[in-house]
């Protein structure tokens, strides 16, 4: 009972902060619904029992990349009704097929049937009876059967940081740097000369 | 689980090597700096040659690991080993080109090296989420090649529009995977083949599943109408990417499409079929008709592309070994005369500055006869005349198809072939017939000229013993029948 | 002897092409006209094992591929036909080539032309000796692409250029309907392999089969197709706007491939399908139609011209109507007898016309000639053997065969046959009528060229003419020689006997002949079929009195309007043509068929073309200059404004249609449409 209505709750929250992200005039409400939506989708997560996922789209999500989201667009004065003009020409047919395919969805799933040994066959299911919690279970999956995907995980990581460095980073002239090894390596002879001032004849 | 041993990493030996040597190189290049670019582009293509050594080496009898994540059977290793001649031949042909349009960096052949990996780990997923992955680390490294001349907001743009569309796409993989998953309970390629081979009759859902996750990779090899990006991305990147891009992606796209279909979902084929048919008239018809209008060599070469795939999409909708076989061997002639047509194009230099219409290739006949003659033969393959190769390959599509029963497929394929050859036929006229213009800068890298010549040699000794190639082609798609 | 027949123009071809720099000029002329001559003589050799001997033969040099049931060999193959065609393309090139030496003595690539026609022969002969659809349709791809390059040789011609394109375009349509008809064929018979082919037949004659929901006749069908793809090649109505324009090209190749050999590849093609298309009487009565109409308009179209090679090239066309028509009606051997005179009479025409172009300082408009019979004495008379062949005067060679094709247009006693007959008839009025008009207004009247062309007038060199009198030979005795063997062994002229002994030129058409077992089923063997019923070759020989002299009649008085008008009654002819000025606009604009197709298929493949590419070749960046700001931010801007242009929305937007469309159709076909 109290599960049911929670999930109801979280679920339409879900969708009206979703309805919200798109619909709000001001970027930064767009933004903070965002949020409101990762926070919703985590407790759903929780209900579902994968309180794992549920902590880590509120650690990642909502700490780290919302939170940039709302960097950038606080520092980029873009005009999303500008934006938007370009979009608003597609938006009655965008709303048929939209509505179409939500129909056709509700049919989907409505109708849903799953192979008969689709049960048997989860790909890595916890036992009923397991004391494992969440973290545990994925822990002992992630480096053992997803051995592959994990490191394929990581190469893809690289490459998005080689690409971030390589699309922004550029040298500039006139910019002054810590120079740590320069600094260090500086010697008292570079940086003084002693000098005999004779009196009388100034510096 | 099995321990790691060596044979349970034996099967992915040349992929683990090319992972080591590119965080190598990656180490090396930040050492040497940018000025290093051309000794790591060449190390690169070592790389390609020693992981396709490797392959080579390994026994291609259908062994799997990483938990049946990985499979390497004939099909998977003859197009890798495709694959790396392709990634080999894209970085021979661009290294000359970096320091010409000073986009010298050493990150470039790395990120050729990243992409090149994840095909290599897409044709050989055995499961969804490895698919994903080898997708992703393709795309990624994609995105930036696209984007890399960052100081030009045409390739800018090009990359954000790749990037955006591509993120699209790759929504769709997932969701069409999870619907799929949903359905079987499994991401498995041998379980979900199983579980659809015992229940005949699939849910609708799954079916709308694997919609999406054709429309995604229909997006990759850019059939029409999920094509939009390809004309605008190849115009806009530098043009050794879109040699990239045009010569080797399309390759490993169509062989994981080949092995989803044609491996999990090969029982209810008569679904996907469909699909596919669809989508290669599509192709035909948009391609072979909007050729016509371009004037940007690169942006015809993408149309081009798109129509090629469209032939291709013919052999994958027969639904049967010969038409597999057939597809094996026109992308195989696909990727070596489009190799051969971009050591042209990046040979179109003029004062140092890079031309791209179709104009500039005006009295190229007098100018530089045999570049001019060469390239004729490889547009004229293109165009499917024989005697060269690229009539062999859409004669065994069609041939695929008719005795599929695809009579009408066949039939819209000719067609459009006689369109498509009156925008190659203009390329021809424009060089043999009109006013000459200045000649193209005379220093070409001899890298090119090599991949240049070897083109125009495999294009026109073709004839000669073509049942070699399309024998093996044969045996290589007789492995997806097997298991 | 069967692989030097059909690799020594090749080698010929490699050697000039490879190596010319090498060998200079002089050296491929030699190396291309020796390789040509020899073929052309161990063609006759072969043409007389083959015929005397009957010993046929297939030689299969390799597999060449093989993908599931689809097999293909390389093979060659001698029967018949193909020994006749190996004939006429070899002895025509091989006097082609020679004349070229002179012809194209001015020009800066002699080597590389030598080389091109050389390339041109050998995938003629590929054509010809091919044992499957597979390989003929090289050999018919590789005369297409031969004849593009010979086409636009003079590529500082800018009309030569178009001519080029649009022959290599138009004939793609043709070709379409060729591969399709090859793919119908392997989907019917199993096979592409001539001889499987023609063993079943017989058995498929009834088959149907289903496409886009018509039941077709599945004979009719592939005959069809077949006939498309022959079409194309042979320049009939419909696709042969192609043809008239490749006169752009040098002469020697107007007289190669656009007369004698590559425009008669369709007629062979549909000879050597007799078999199936005796089993396909609606698409003999479609071929017997077109052929018809093109000897016809073609003919109306050649009497308006004014360039003298157009002029031929339409009659050309018409010719080939001629032969067309004379398939439908299941004369094949009749056909093929008239593919033979006419390879001969029609090249020395083109060769005769190069000669007068070539004395008249390349000007081709005859308004501009006139009165230099006496200059040019040789090619004036060989102008008139030429003529008088092609007008079927009697005796010489085109006589026999135009007659036997409309004797039997005549005895096939149908509505179609009937129809191709009496066109026939108009057209040889016609063809007589303008032939004469040529004559005439080129050699005779007043002299109309500027005086300087006029000094500069000369005969052409020996080396131009002796090739002109070899087909000139053939051109006298081709027809009397050869008329038992390929059409019957009833004659009904027996006074042309004591004509033999003129020109003790020893040609090989004058090899004696046994002519004991001379006659048409003896010759052919098994390398054409014809159904007993369809036999109107044999029935030709009984039709009426007048359907045999008829022709002969027509042609007297066409040659005798064309001397009223041109050269007695000067001035008559712009009344006549004023006169019937509508009819004179439609003939002389060629029946607006280029223009039609401009409007109906070129200017529409271009719009739709534009459609598709959504924004074609507009620039991607508009107004959006470097301003010199890189600031991430600036850039940023720069990249979102452009989500504004619409392009990336429309883009996302059209990808979300077509997944829609997808799924909306794959759910109502499961859901609703009851799978």
């Amino acid at each position: 009972m109290i599960t049911s209505l929670a999930f109801y709750l979280f679920a339409s929250i879900l969708v009206l902060s979703a309805l919200m992200v798109i619909t709000a005039r001001n970027p930064v409400h767009s933004v903070l619904f965002l949020i409101l939506g990762f926070f919703n989708a985590a407790g759903l997560f929780v209900l579902l029992g994968a309180e794992f996922i549920a902590m880590i789209l509120v650690i990642v999500y909502v700490g780290a990349v919302a939170v940039l989201f709302l960097f950038v667009v606080m520092m980029l004065d873009i005009s999303f009704s500008d934006l938007r003009k370009g979009a608003m020409q597609y938006v009655p047919m965008g709303l048929v097929i939209g509505a179409v395919l939500l129909l056709e969805f509700f049919t989907l799933f409505g109708a849903w049937q799953f192979a008969p040994e689709a049960m048997g066959q989860v790909s890595a299911p916890i036992a009923a009876d397991s004391e494992l919690t969440n973290t545990e279970a994925l822990g002992q999956l992630v480096y053992t059967k997803y051995f592959l995907p994990f490191q394929l995980a990581g190469l893809i990581l690289l490459v998005a940081m080689i690409g971030a460095i390589v699309l922004t980073h550029r040298q500039r002239s006139g910019v002054y740097k810590q120079r740590v090894a320069e600094q260090f390596a500086r010697k008292r002879e570079d940086a003084m000369e002693v000098r005999k001032v004779s009196s009388g004849s100034g510096a | 689980m099995s321990s790691l041993s060596l044979a349970y990493l034996m099967p992915a030996l040349p992929e683990i090597f090319m992972a080591l040597s590119g965080l190598g190189l990656l180490v090396v290049g930040v050492f040497l700096g940018n000025g290093g670019t051309r000794t790591i582009s060449w190390s690169v293509a070592v790389s390609f040659a020693v992981a396709a050594l490797l392959l080579l080496g390994l026994d291609w009898d259908r062994i799997e690991t990483f938990n049946g994540m990985f499979v390497l059977d004939r099909f998977t290793g003859f197009m890798k080993l495709f694959v790396l001649v392709g990634l080999i031949t894209s970085v021979m042909i661009s290294v000359r080109f970096l320091y010409q349009v000073q986009i010298a960096r050493f990150e470039y052949p790395v990120l050729m090296l990243f992409a090149g990996l994840g095909m290599m780990i897409m044709i050989s997923a055995n499961n969804m989420l490895v698919l994903y992955m080898g997708l992703e680390l393709q795309s990624l490294a994609l995105y930036v090649l696209a984007a890399f001349r960052r100081d030009q907001n045409r390739a800018a743009e090009a990359g954000i529009k790749y990037f955006i569309l591509g993120a699209l796409a790759s929504g769709m993989l997932l969701f069409g995977t999870s619907m799929i998953y949903g359905y079987t309970g499994s991401i498995d390629f041998d379980v979900i083949g199983q579980t659809l081979a015992n229940n005949p009759v699939a849910d609708t859902g799954l079916i709308v599943g694997l919609v999406f996750v054709l429309v995604s990779m229909a997006f990759k090899v850019s059939a029409v109408p999920f094509h939009m990006w390809t004309p605008d991305v190849y115009e806009g990147a530098p043009t050794s990417v879109t040699a990239f891009f045009a010569i080797v992606p399309k390759l490993a796209a169509m062989a994981i499409l080949v092995r989803v279909l044609y491996g999990p979902f090969m029982s209810i084929s008569a679904d996907w079929q469909q699909i596919i048919w669809f989508m290669a008239a599509a192709s035909l018809i948009v391609s072979s008709f909007a050729g016509l209008a371009q004037k940007n060599i690169k942006r015809l070469m993408a149309y081009s592309s798109i129509g090629n795939m469209g032939y291709a999409l013919i052999g994958v909708a027969a639904g049967t070994q010969v038409g597999v076989g057939a597809v094996v061997l026109y992308m195989i002639i696909y990727m070596i005369m489009t190799a051969g047509v971009f050591s042209v194009i990046l040979m179109m230099r003029r004062n140092g500055i890079g031309a791209e219409d179709i104009e500039d290739l005006s009295g190229l006949s007098t100018n530089s006869p045999l570049l001019a003659a060469a390239l004729a033969i490889l547009l004229f393959s293109m165009a499917g005349i024989p005697p060269m190769a690229g009539f062999f390959g859409k004669l065994l599509i069609f041939n695929a198809a008719v005795s599929a029963g695809m009579f009408n497929l066949a039939v819209l394929g000719v067609l459009a072939s006689v369109v498509a050859a009156f925008y190659y036929l203009r390329i021809i006229k424009v060089m043999y017939f009109d006013e000459a213009v200045d000649p193209f800068d005379q220093q070409i890298a001899f890298s090119k000229r090599a991949v240049l010549l070897l083109s125009v040699l495999f294009i026109t000794l073709f004839i000669l013993k073509p049942d070699a190639l399309i024998a093996t082609s044969m045996s290589a798609a007789a492995a997806l029948f097997t298991g | 002897m069967e692989l030097i027949i059909v690799f020594a123009p090749l080698l010929a071809f490699l050697t000039a092409g490879l190596f010319g720099k090498q060998i200079g000029d002089a050296g491929a002329q030699f190396v291309t006209c020796a390789g040509v001559i020899i073929a052309a003589f161990f063609s006759v050799v072969m043409f007389m094992d083959v015929v005397f001997d009957g010993d046929t033969r297939v030689i299969t040099l390799a597999t060449w591929m093989s993908s599931g049931d689809f097999q293909v060999n390389w093979a060659l193959r001698f029967d018949q036909l193909t020994a006749v065609m190996l004939c006429v393309i070899n002895i025509v090139s091989a006097c082609v080539h020679v004349y070229s030496i002179g012809y194209m003595s001015h020009d800066k690539a002699k080597g590389r032309f030598m080389a091109y026609l050389s390339l041109f022969t050998f995938a003629m002969l590929m054509l010809v000796t091919s044992d499957n659809l597979v390989q003929l349709f090289f050999g018919w791809e590789g005369v297409g692409l031969a004849s593009y390059l010979l086409i636009g040789f003079w590529n500082h011609k800018d009309s030569a250029n178009k001519a080029a394109v649009k022959a290599f375009i138009v004939n793609r349509v043709g070709d379409f309907g060729l591969a399709l008809g090859i793919m119908a064929t392997f989907v019917v018979f199993g096979t592409v392999q001539f001889d499987a082919i023609f063993e079943q037949a017989e058995e498929m004659s009834a088959l149907t089969f289903d496409f886009l929901g018509f039941e077709l006749h599945a004979l009719t069908t592939i005959s069809l197709l077949l006939f498309m793809g022959a079409v194309g090649k042979s320049a009939q109505l419909g696709l042969h706007t192609w043809l008239p324009d490749a006169m752009e090209g040098p002469t020697p190749v107007s007289a190669l491939s656009h007369a004698a050999t590559m425009v008669t590849a369709g007629v062979f093609l549909l000879a050597r399908f007799s078999p199936v298309f005796e089993y396909a009487p609606f698409a003999l009565e479609v071929v017997t139609v077109v052929g018809a109409c093109t000897a016809f308009v073609a003919a109306t179209i050649g009497l308006t011209q004014f360039d003298i090679k157009r002029v031929i090239a339409y009659s050309t066309m018409s010719q080939l109507g001629y032969m067309f028509f004379a398939i439908g009606v299941s004369a094949y051997g009749a056909a093929i007898f008239h593919l033979m005179t006419h390879a001969f009479f029609k090249a020395l025409l083109f060769l005769g016309a190069g000669s007068v172009i070539h004395a008249m300082s390349d000007e081709q408009d005859m308004r501009k000639m006139g009165s230099i019979w006496k200059e040019i004495p040789y090619t004036y008379v060989m102008m008139w053997i030429g003529s008088l062949a092609l007008a079927g005067m009697p005796f010489f060679a085109g006589y026999f065969s135009k007659d036997i094709i409309l004797e039997a247009a005549f005895a096939a006693d149908s509505k179609v046959g009937m129809f191709a007959f009496w066109m026939g008839i108009a057209a040889a009025l016609m063809t007589a009528f303008y032939s004469w008009r040529l004559i005439l207004m080129t050699f005779h009247g007043k002299p109309r060229a500027s005086k300087k062309v006029m000094d500069h007038l000369h005969e052409s060199p020996s080396v131009m003419i002796s090739p002109l009198v070899v087909l000139a030979t053939g051109a006298l005795f081709a027809g009397y020689v050869f008329y038992g063997g390929f059409v019957g062994s009833a004659h009904h002229d027996t006074e042309v006997h004591h004509e033999v002994t003129a020109l003790g030129d020893s040609h090989v058409e004058e090899e004696p002949v046994d002519t004991f077992k001379w006659d048409k089923e003896h010759f052919w063997g098994e390398a054409i079929k014809v159904l007993p019923e369809n036999d109107t070759v044999e029935a030709a020989h009984s039709v009426p009195f007048w359907v045999k002299k008829l022709p002969i009649v027509v042609g007297l008085v066409g040659i005798f309007f064309a001397y009223v008008v041109y050269l007695w009654r000067e001035g008559l002819a712009v009344k006549i043509a004023a006169a019937f000025a509508p009819l004179h606009r439609l003939f002389f604009n060629k029946w607006y068929f280029d223009e039609l197709y401009d409007r109906i298929f070129v200017t529409k493949a271009w719009s739709l073309g534009r459609f598709f590419s959504v924004r074609g070749d507009r620039k991607t960046i508009d107004g959006f200059g470097p301003d010199g700001i890189s600031s991430l931010s600036m850039r940023m801007g720069g990249v979102f404004s452009k989500f504004q242009s619409g392009f990336l929305f429309q883009y996302a937007f059209i990808m979300i249609i077509g997944l829609f469309a997808l799924v909306t159709w794959l759910m109502y076909r499961i859901t609703l449409g009851g799978y």
